[in-house]
């Protein structure tokens, strides 16, 4: 019996408009992901295929307009259900042609004004985040124990702030600093990269919040710390049983933590389903765009033979001019000649090819 | 038997630490040891990886050997001359033949100049050519790198990682390299473009001959693209051999835990087992010298299983890299 989703993102479109293009940058163009509770949902990717700017839309921090413009992100724990982007149509009009959005108008700063207010008590308290780059994510002026506390006094009902020191000293050393009575009293530039982003995950989870969101954790750090940064998730995650998004273009992270996978590309999830399903090292039914990425990675059989790595030829997809057929046809070695003109004008849906699984893909049905 | 290209041996770089006013009357000025006595020799099509964490020498040995930092001591033989303190101007010849592919792409480049003039700027500043040789050389330069001549008059900030990259291997290909530091050269990139590169790379060897100093903390990369590995700790190589048995049968502990790492991290089964040995030491890592003999002693797990033994810590005993058989080198006093 699955659980019920704590998270549910449905068709969500987050556009930018370029000045310079005069067009819009389509950087999330209809996701629909679920996580359930206690779940950990690993979204990979190349970069700006949308996967940060996904988790920004749910946590509401898209800076820049005109941001988020359509979906609905369904969040459901026992104390509160809400919907995030709640009367989101009540600010924004869209203009369709021929099934794009060719126009956008949207009443920003009353629509900032609603978000805030469905998004106090959630942001920081229910969903928390761990960014990418954990030294430039802390404040460099105060020591990393009152950033803790703060948040702690700021989300929890600890208020005293002894007390919540003593709690922040209790998260510090439940993410492994050692002696955290002294490190608590340490500036940012004080610690290592691998020790901030620690701090950074301890104060996430200080507040204790139904749902992480974890933006590429390990990228950046040596490979000695990142296996460990990934073991304290791990641990964390059997321990506590945090509801994880996991966010990460390295594919041995997502396949040690993730319970299921969502690949992302262009600004769409093209395969979507369990992790040993998609991340099996066996090429049938899977999604070409994931069969290549799993391949471009170095494996004991390229370094064996020495043999040349599969590339996947050609850039990341822009997201300005989005072709009208499937997204990844220009990039895809697994066209046949049957399914090329289909490819090539018609967008394949998201559809189920074995039971949970997903794929975007004309290979499979036609 | 191939030439020997680049022979280093016991070079040292010392970083001095900058004093402020009042410290500069009492205290001794402190230094930095980024290298610390290194040798190593690299063969004309040949190339030799470098990994290590960051902040163990790696980028400086890069730098020193190119002479873009002056070394503290020790000797640098590129093909047959010691540039180890040779003037700039007699210099200037052999920097053609030698140069680096460096980490940052977007630094490296420059933001106001299209790209055909990056890579004429490059093949005019050691060579006078005219505008057609220098038109014919750049569509030569692209061919070679696999790279649309529709970008030529892009500005770097138009082009995405993996042309970037594309663009700084033509630039040093432009001059005339032979020797070639590259310096984390895919570690900004997707999976999907870090193939790219390193397939480019070693199309390029095969082609033109090359050597490169490959330097990253990709473990799998490195063991892919490199025929030697050297294991850099604190400034010194603690383990250099084939790269296959480095991977394989490592014999320094530090390697052995840089290897077991990628597996671990990759190993579903190893996220059920929740304890595991030296986690705590992990956490400690000090860029200055440890206080005397083996520099790995307090992280090392055999130091501990042994029991602490005296000769890891003392002062006198910093153990050296001896050949253990097959160019196999090692600097520990009690190898796996």
């Amino acid at each position: 019996m699955k659980n019920a989703p704590l998270l549910k993102i449905e068709d969500l479109r987050t556009y930018f408009y370029s000045k310079s293009k005069q067009a819009f940058i389509r950087s999330v163009d209809g996701v629909s992901l679920e996580i359930a509770r206690g779940e950990t949902l690993g979204v990979v990717g190349e970069s700006g295929s949308g996967k940060s700017i996904t988790a920004l839309s749910v946590m509401g921090l898209v800076g820049g307009g005109p941001g988020v413009i359509s979906g609905k992100i369904g969040f459901k724990t026992e104390k509160t259900r809400k919907n995030l982007l709640q009367d989101l149509d009540d600010h924004v009009k869209l203009a369709w042609d021929n099934g794009k959005i060719m126009g956008v108008d949207k009443d920003v700063v009353g629509w900032e004004k609603n978000a805030g207010r469905v998004m106090s008590g959630v942001r920081g308290k229910e969903i928390a985040m761990i960014f990418q780059n954990p030294k430039a994510s802390l404040n460099p002026f105060t020591t990393v124990g009152s950033q803790i506390t703060e948040a702690i006094q700021l989300h929890t009902d600890i208020k005293d702030p002894l007390q919540a020191r003593e709690r922040a000293i209790h998260w510090l050393s439940r993410v492994k600093i050692d002696t955290p009575r002294l490190r608590i009293d340490n500036y940012p530039y004080g610690l290592s990269g691998g020790m901030c982003q620690r701090a950074m995950i301890a104060m996430a989870l200080a507040c204790e919040p139904s749902l992480l969101i974890a933006d590429e954790p390990t990228t950046g750090l040596d490979a000695t710390i990142q296996s460990k940064i990934t073991d304290l998730l791990a641990e964390l995650k059997s321990e506590l049983g945090v509801t994880t998004m996991l966010i990460s273009h390295d594919i041995s992270v997502i396949s040690r933590l993730s319970d299921s996978v969502a690949v992302m590309y262009g600004g769409t999830v093209v395969e979507y389903g369990p992790a040993r399903d998609i991340l099996a090292s066996t090429l049938e039914s899977k999604h070409p765009y994931t069969s290549a990425l799993l391949e471009s990675i170095p494996t004991e059989r390229h370094i064996k033979a020495k043999e040349h790595l599969r590339a996947i030829e050609g850039d990341v997809l822009d997201t300005v001019n989005i072709p009208a057929g499937c997204r990844f046809y220009a990039r895809c070695n697994r066209v046949t000649d049957t399914i090329r003109e289909k490819c090539e004008r018609h967008e394949p849906d998201l559809r189920e090819i074995s039971p949970g699984h997903r794929a975007r893909c004309w290979l499979y049905f036609d | 038997m191939p030439k020997t290209i680049l022979e280093v041996t016991d070079l040292k770089k010392h970083f001095k630490h900058r004093k402020g006013l009042f410290s500069s009357f009492s205290e001794q000025e402190r230094t930095i040891p980024a290298v610390d006595g290194v040798s190593f020799y690299l063969k004309e099509n040949e190339t030799v990886g470098l990994v290590g964490e960051s902040g163990c020498g790696k980028t400086t040995i890069g730098r020193t050997i190119l002479r873009l930092e002056n070394p503290t001591s020790g000797r640098i033989l590129f093909d047959g001359n010691d540039i180890t303190a040779m003037p700039a101007d007699q210099l200037r010849p052999l920097r053609g033949q030698m140069q680096m592919i460096f980490q940052d792409l977007d630094a490296a480049l420059n933001p106001k100049m299209r790209i055909r003039d990056i890579l004429k700027e490059a093949i005019t500043v050691h060579h006078q050519a005219s505008d057609e040789e220098v038109d014919r050389r750049i569509v030569e330069l692209l061919e070679q790198v696999n790279l649309k001549k529709s970008k030529l008059s892009n500005f770097p900030h138009e082009l995405s990682g993996g042309e970037k990259r594309r663009v700084g291997v033509a630039r040093v290909l432009s001059v005339g390299a032979r020797f070639i530091v590259a310096d984390e050269p895919t570690s900004a990139l997707d999976v999907s473009i870090q193939a790219q590169v390193v397939n480019l790379l070693r199309d390029l060897q095969q082609r033109l001959g090359l050597s490169y100093l490959f330097i990253s903390h990709d473990l799998r990369v490195v063991e892919l693209i490199s025929h030697k590995v050297a294991v850099m700790y604190l400034g010194k190589i603690v383990e250099m051999g084939l790269s296959e048995r480095i991977a394989h049968a490592p014999r320094h502990p530090y390697t052995h835990i840089l290897w077991s790492s990628l597996v671990e991290k990759q190993s579903k089964e190893a996220s059920r087992c929740t304890t595991r040995p030296h986690s705590g030491v992990w956490g400690v890592f000090d860029f200055e010298r440890p206080q005397g003999g083996c520099r790995f002693a307090p992280r090392c797990p055999v130091y501990e299983s042994k029991g602490k033994p005296v000769v890891c810590v003392d002062s006198a005993s910093e153990p050296r890299l001896r050949d253990i058989g097959n160019g196999h080198q090692v600097a520990c006093h009690f190898p796996l």
